[in-house]
């Protein structure tokens, strides 16, 4: 159990910087999922927290000490690979025991406690069983106890479900999460799934090209993103964004000639062009803000996705019930409900609505 | 119909092959059962078979002696190479460091050299380090044409096994070394089962430096002893015994070629470790 400490991190590989100065606290026994589009540093992170990558600047702590000088092994973290990479050579027995015997630990010592995190993980019957005969949730549930018999102080994972179906990722997600409560270790977790990173953080921190963008809660995130990239990256399908002037006096107007009251515009002077954010679940449709045309209705079965042409040429997608009649081809209008409606700058920053 | 025409074509196509490859080997084994003007006929089959020819070989020279000196001064060179060579493979495939493809080229480069190139430069090499006419020196001679394709061979596998692999390793609290021999070594068995046995049967082979590097009869290895076997006279070629040694030098290569096969096709067929 560990609180995790980056203070100005930043890594270069010659010319890129992968990470820069990234500065984040993840508490004791707190899930972090660290997200973001591919190549945005993620993984060097969690390297950098492992030991596997050296830092070019910054300090990282765990529990107020300073540990970049360790090796992996002993900072007390374990880690868990996209690829599984479990020992083929091995057993699944002695795949989880290969780094307990590095401790030292006796015999006993280490059946004990390769018996207890089989037994958690049920995959004890698997344990005189090569990986190659195993399927991939069973690799996933051996790399997963391999890391858990060495009770490490912080668990890392590097997109573990990445390789799994879509089903099997849904069942190892609740379990990763119940292995979290249980265990009540910190974790830190990567992924570019934001539902998975929705379901599982306790806080996501959302980087984009090595940068922190934004650290929060899932739905303060989601609620309050506070630019413009976060507000894309949160939420599927993801969020619209129309082009509108601020009026100066609360309200900005809309491509088609109407005039919307948002909150946040009052923090915008008159006649700047602002960016106007909407979710697609919370377009109601048959509203009378906008003019549209529904050109693709995609039927998911629990809901709907209208994907819409505005009178200017824009395109809107809106979530609706599954049961809605909408066709397509059919004129709509729409509307924006301003408590959801979110504006973002020239330079991307969100507008904070006055309290 | 097609398909037995198919078949049937497969088939002389692997029986040539076979008669091709080992029908010099058969003829040796039949002469080597002759003895006296038989030795100077053309006979398919073993016509008298005898086995005097094998006596002689070991009772006119110390035979044994030579073999067992072939099979000491290849077993060190294997093992001495794939040491090497493991340890080499590591640092070329896994640590980074200034002038790493430089290094492989030179290595490389080194076999570049024909035998007789490099003959006198080694002769005073070895002699500088006082083992001329001794099995350690020839087994370190023999390294300067071991080593490079070792090297290469177990640097290309070892950079085929996944570098997840290793981070997992370190993790667990394994040095190089752990790495190395816990990790990567049963992985590579099928490299350094292939590649060992090719040095063994270039070591067991080798004839110029056997030749130049060694004296007295007592030192000398398989290939220089057959070379310089003579008959009663200057002018008698013993044959009969020269073909009962030759079968004898051939008989353990082929016993190891059995033993390692799957592991040497393994080897060859490369990609093993997926999973
Ligand atoms: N060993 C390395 N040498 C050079 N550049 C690297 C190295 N490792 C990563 N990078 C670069 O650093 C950046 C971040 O890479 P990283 O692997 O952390 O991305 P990621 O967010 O994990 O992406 P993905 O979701 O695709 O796994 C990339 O631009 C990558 O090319
Ligand atoms: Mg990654």
């Amino acid at each position: 159990m560990a609180e995790v400490t980056l203070k100005g991190v930043g890594k270069r590989f010659g010319a890129t910087d992968a990470v820069k100065d990234v500065n984040l606290t993840v508490a004791d026994r707190e899930f972090a999922v660290f997200v973001g589009p591919s190549g945005c540093g993620k993984s060097t992170l969690l390297r950098l927290i492992a030991g596997l990558e050296e830092a070019s600047t910054g300090e990282l702590l765990f529990d107020g000490q300073r540990v970049d000088h360790l090796a992996p092994a002993r900072r007390g973290i374990a880690m868990v690979f996209q690829s599984y990479a479990l020992y083929p050579h091995m057993t699944v027995y002695d795949n989880m025991a290969f780094g307990l015997r590095r401790t030292g630990l006796d015999r006993q010592g280490v059946e004990k406690r390769v018996k207890a995190a089989a037994d958690t993980l049920q995959i004890a019957h698997l344990l005189d069983r090569k990986p190659k005969a195993l399927s991939g949730g069973q690799r996933q549930r051996v790399a997963i106890g391999r890391a858990i018999v060495r009770e490490p102080r912080v668990f890392l994972f590097d997109e573990p479900l990445s390789n799994l179906d879509a089903a099997l990722r849904v069942q190892m997600r609740v379990e990763i999460k119940r292995l979290h409560a249980a265990l009540g270790t910190t974790m830190v977790y990567v992924t570019h799934d934001q539902v998975e990173a929705m379901t599982l953080a306790d806080r996501m921190v959302v980087l984009n090209d090595g940068a922190v963008e934004q650290v929060g809660a899932p739905l303060d995130l989601y609620h309050r993103p506070r630019n413009r990239f976060v507000a894309g990256f949160i939420g599927s399908p993801r969020m619209n964004f129309l082009d509108v002037t601020a009026g100066g006096d609360g309200t900005v107007a809309l491509a088609g000639g109407g005039w919307l009251p948002v909150p946040a515009a009052e923090r915008a002077a008159g006649g700047q062009p602002l960016a106007l954010g909407i979710r697609p679940e919370h377009v109601v449709l048959g509203g009378s803000d906008l003019e549209g045309r529904a050109v693709l209705v995609e039927r998911l079965g629990g809901g709907t996705l209208v994907h819409l042409e505005l009178a200017d040429g824009a395109t809107l997608t809106a979530a609706t019930d599954g049961a809605s009649p909408v066709r397509g081809g059919e004129p709509l209008g729409v509307g924006l409900p301003p408590p959801s409606c979110h504006l973002f700058d020239g330079a991307g920053l969100a507008l904070e609505a006055p309290p | 119909m097609r398909r037995t025409a198919a078949r049937l074509g497969l088939w002389l196509l692997v029986a040539a092959i076979v008669v091709f490859a080992v029908f010099p080997f058969y003829y040796a084994v039949v002469t080597s059962l002759k003895t006296g003007s038989g030795l100077f006929r053309v006979d398919y089959w073993p016509i008298d078979a005898t086995l005097a020819n094998y006596l002689a070989v070991f009772r006119e020279q110390p035979f044994g002696r030579n073999i067992l000196n072939s099979m000491g001064v290849a077993a060190l060179t294997v093992a001495v190479s794939l040491a090497l060579a493991l340890a080499a493979a590591y640092a070329c495939a896994r640590v980074a460091f200034r002038g790493r493809g430089l290094l492989l080229m030179s290595i490389l480069s080194v076999s570049m050299f024909p035998q007789v190139a490099v003959l006198s430069g080694m002769f005073e090499l070895i002699r500088g380090l006082g083992l001329y006419n001794s099995l350690p020196g020839l087994a370190l001679s023999y390294m300067i044409f071991t080593l490079p394709f070792t090297v290469w061979v177990l640097t290309t596998f070892m950079r085929e096994l996944p570098k997840e692999l290793e981070e997992a390793a370190i993790v667990d609290g394994a040095g190089p070394w752990t790495v190395v021999t816990r990790v990567f070594l049963p992985l590579l068995a099928p490299a350094l089962a292939a590649t060992g046995l090719l040095a063994f049967i270039a070591a067991w082979n080798e004839f110029l430096f056997a030749l130049t590097f060694t004296l007295s009869n007592e030192q000398r290895t398989v290939p220089v002893a057959i070379a310089l076997m003579s008959g009663a006279s200057r002018h008698e070629l013993p044959w009969g015994n020269i073909m009962a040694a030759s079968v004898i030098v051939t008989v353990p290569l082929i016993a190891l070629v059995l033993v390692f096969q799957r592991r040497i096709v393994a080897g060859l067929a490369a990609g093993a470790v997926k999973g």
